[in-house]
C-alpha cells in the first residue's frame, strides 16, 4: 500500500506518529524473531527429535536435555523446534490457499454481482452454517487422511470466510468514484479488480490473517492430536500431547509445554495481527487526510 | 412473516438437498470402484475376483447411472436406512441414535452452562466498564480464543480428576460424567458470548431511550434489565446459533478426550477406522442438524423482533 505522507499541522498527529513509528519498530523486531525462529528453529534444535535414547526415557531436565526426554527418550526441546517450522509452514499453506481461493471468488463476486453474487454468497453461507472443524475431518478423512489431505481439508472450510469478507469490501469500493471513472475509461473488468480493488482489500485481508492464521493453528494441533495429518511420531505439537496422554498424571510437564508452546504462539500471532492492524488504520486515516 | 418463513424455508431445503449431494458424493469420489471397496470390506480385505464385483455391481444397483443411484439412496435414506458399517457389518442407525442422544445431551449441557456463565457477566461488565471484572474478562476472552481445546480439556481433567479426584475422567451414564466435558466445551465459547453482550449492551446504553429511562429516575439494574437487555436479545440469539457450530466442533475432540459415547467421538472413530458408511452418516445428521438448527434460530430471531418479520 503506498502511503502519501500526510501533512501534520498538530502536535497531537506528530506524537502519535512517533508512537506508531516506535509501534512499527516493535512489530518489525517480533516479526523478525518470529521468522528467524521458525526457519533456524531445526538448527538450534540440540538432538534430532527422532532420535530416541533408551536409556534416559521421561527424563527430567538437564543439561544435556533442557526440556527433558519424553517417554520414547526423544528431546523434548528439539521437537518443540521442529515442530514449530511445522506448524508454521502447513498453517501458511493453509491461510495462502485458502485467502487466494476466498479473495477471488470474492472479488469476482462483490465486483460481478447478480446471479453470480448470489449463487457464491448462499454456498459461502451454507458452508459457514456448518461445523468447520467436523466438515475438514470428513473431507481429509475422504482425501486419505495425511498431511496433505489436512491441508487441503482445511483450506476447503476456510477460504469462504476470505470470500465473504472480500466480498463486502468489494461492493464498498466499487461503488467509489475512482472505480466509476476506470470504468468509464473502459479499463477491463479483470484489470479493474487487480490494479483498483485488491490493492484496497489488502488492509482488511491482513487484519483477517491473524484471525485466520490462529484458527488454522488450532485447528491443525486439533487434528493431529486426533491422529489425522502428520504421521504417528513426527514432531508435532498436538500430535506430541496426544503420545504423552497417558503420562499426563507422572509427567503432566510432557503435556504442559507443548501447550503452552501452543498457546503462546497463537497469542504472538494474535498481537501480530492487532499491531498490524492498527499500523494499517493509522495508514488509512492519514491517506484520508490528505485527500480531503 | 409468512413470506419469510416461506423463503427461509425454502432455501434451508436446498441446503439439505446440496447436503445429501455432498454426502452422496462423498462415498462415490473415493478412489478406486465403489462396489468393490464395499465388497473388500465385506470380504475382510480380500481383493475381490472381477466377476464377483460385477455380480455385486448388478445385485446392489451400482451399475446404474449415478443420478438414478442418488435418487435410490436418498429414497432409502428417507426411509431410516443408513446403510451398514463398513466395519462391524451393523445398521449405522441403530448406533447412531444413541450417539445423537448423548450429543445433544452433552450439547444443552454445555450451552447452557455457557450462557449462565456468559450472559451476567457480559451484562455485569457493561454495568461497570473498566472494573477489575472487565479487565479479567478481556484477559480471559483472549486466551479462551488462544488456548488448544484439547489441552485445556486435558489440563481439566489432569486438575479435577486425576489430582483432586473430585470428577470421573472418563466414561458416562451418572450425572458427575457429564461436568467436564460440559465445563470443556462451554468455556471455551462463553468467553466470546460474555463479550459480545457486554458490547451490545454498551452500545444500547449510548441510545437516548437509556437517556429517557435515566431520567425518568429509574435504577441502574432496571435499565439494564427492563430497557436495554430486551433490545439485545436477537443479536444473542443470532450469535449464540452461530457459537452452535463451535460447541459441536469442541465436541468431537472433548468426547473423544473424555470418552463420551457422542456423534463426534462416533465420527473420529470411524475416520481412524475408514468406515466411509458410517463417515457418510456422521455427516448428514451433523450437517443436517445444523442446517435446521439454523432455520429455527432464524424463526425464533422473527418472532421475537418485528423488524425483522418486516424486513422481507
Amino acid at each position: 500500500m503506498t502511503r502519501i505522507a500526510p501533512a501534520r499541522p498538530r502536535a497531537g498527529r506528530a506524537r502519535i506518529a512517533r508512537a506508531a513509528a516506535r509501534h512499527g519498530t516493535g512489530l518489525a523486531v517480533a516479526v523478525a524473531l518470529f521468522l528467524a525462529l521458525v526457519l533456524a528453529g531445526p538448527l538450534l534444535a540440540p538432538h534430532d527429535p527422532h532420535a530416541a535414547d533408551i536409556l534416559n526415557r521421561l527424563a527430567a531436565p538437564s543439561l544435556d536435555y533442557p526440556l527433558g526426554t519424553d517417554a520414547m527418550g526423544r528431546c523434548l526441546l528439539s521437537r518443540l523446534l521442529h515442530g514449530a517450522r511445522l506448524t508454521t509452514l502447513s498453517t501458511l499453506a493453509v491461510v495462502l490457499a485458502a485467502a487466494s481461493v476466498g479473495t477471488l471468488t470474492g472479488a469476482v463476486s462483490g465486483y460481478v454481482g447478480g446471479t453470480a453474487d448470489r449463487v457464491l454468497m448462499r454456498l459461502c453461507e451454507g458452508v459457514s452454517v456448518l461445523p468447520a472443524l467436523a466438515v475438514a475431518m470428513i473431507i481429509a478423512g475422504v482425501l486419505g487422511l495425511g498431511l496433505k489431505a489436512v491441508i487441503l481439508a482445511l483450506a476447503a472450510v476456510h477460504w469462504t470466510e476470505y470470500a465473504r469478507l472480500v466480498r463486502n469490501v468489494t461492493m464498498v469500493e466499487r461503488a467509489k468514484t475512482y472505480v466509476v471513472a476506470a470504468e468509464a475509461l473502459g479499463v477491463p473488468r479483470l484489470a479493474i479488480i487487480r490494479r483498483h480493488l485488491l490493492p484496497n482489500i489488502l488492509g482488511p485481508l491482513l487484519a483477517m490473517g491473524s484471525y485466520s492464521l490462529s484458527w488454522v493453528i488450532l485447528s491443525f494441533a486439533g487434528l493431529s492430536f486426533l491422529g489425522l495429518g502428520v504421521e504417528p511420531g513426527a514432531p508435532e505439537w498436538g500430535r506430541m500431547i496426544a503420545e504423552s496422554r497417558n503420562h499426563l498424571r507422572e509427567y503432566p510437564r510432557l503435556v504442559l509445554v507443548p501447550g503452552l508452546t501452543i498457546m503462546a504462539f497463537v497469542i504472538l500471532i494474535n498481537l501480530l495481527g492487532d499491531a498490524l492492524g492498527d499500523r494499517l488504520r493509522d495508514g488509512r486515516t492519514n491517506h484520508l487526510a490528505t485527500r480531503s | 412473516m409468512i413470506r419469510l418463513l416461506l423463503i427461509r424455508l425454502a432455501s434451508t431445503c436446498v441446503l439439505l438437498l446440496a447436503i445429501s449431494i455432498a454426502g452422496f458424493a462423498l462415498l462415490r469420489l473415493l478412489p478406486g470402484d465403489f462396489a468393490e471397496i464395499l465388497l473388500m470390506s465385506q470380504m475382510d480385505g480380500t481383493l475381490p475376483s472381477e466377476e464377483a464385483v460385477a455380480r455385486f455391481s448388478a445385485e446392489h444397483g451400482f451399475d446404474a447411472p449415478l443420478p438414478l443411484q442418488y435418487l435410490r439412496w436418498l429414497g432409502r435414506l428417507l426411509t431410516g436406512d443408513f446403510g451398514v458399517s463398513m466395519v462391524t457389518g451393523a445398521p449405522v442407525l441403530d448406533d447412531l441414535e444413541l450417539r445423537v442422544g448423548a450429543s445433544l445431551k452433552l450439547a444443552l449441557a454445555a450451552l447452557g452452562l455457557a450462557l449462565v456463565i456468559s450472559l451476567p457477566v457480559g451484562a455485569l461488565c457493561a454495568a461497570f466498564p473498566g472494573s477489575t471484572l472487565d479487565r479479567a474478562l478481556a484477559a480471559f476472552a483472549v486466551v479462551g480464543m488462544s488456548i488448544p481445546n484439547f489441552w485445556y480439556a486435558l489440563l481439566l481433567a489432569l486438575f479435577f480428576a486425576l489430582t483432586l479426584g473430585w470428577l470421573p475422567s472418563t466414561g458416562h451414564g451418572t450425572a458427575a460424567h457429564i461436568v467436564l466435558p460440559a465445563i470443556a466445551i462451554a468455556t471455551s465459547i462463553s468467553g466470546i458470548l460474555a463479550r459480545y453482550v457486554r458490547g451490545c449492551l454498551l452500545e444500547e446504553l449510548s441510545q437516548p431511550y437509556v437517556r429517557t429511562a435515566r431520567s425518568k429516575g429509574l435504577s441502574q439494574p432496571r435499565v439494564l434489565l427492563g430497557h436495554a437487555a430486551p433490545n439485545i436479545l436477537p443479536a444473542v440469539l443470532t450469535l449464540t446459533g452461530m457459537q452452535l457450530a463451535r460447541i459441536f466442533d469442541g465436541m468431537i475432540i472433548v468426547e473423544t478426550l473424555f470418552g463420551w459415547p457422542g456423534i463426534g467421538r462416533m465420527m473420529v472413530e470411524a475416520l481412524l477406522a475408514r468406515d466411509y458408511a458410517v463417515i457418510q452418516a456422521c455427516f448428514l445428521v451433523v450437517a443436517g442438524g445444523y442446517a435446521v438448527v439454523n432455520l429455527a434460530v432464524d424463526y425464533a430471531i422473527a418472532l421475537y423482533d418485528p423488524r425483522v418479520r418486516e424486513m422481507v
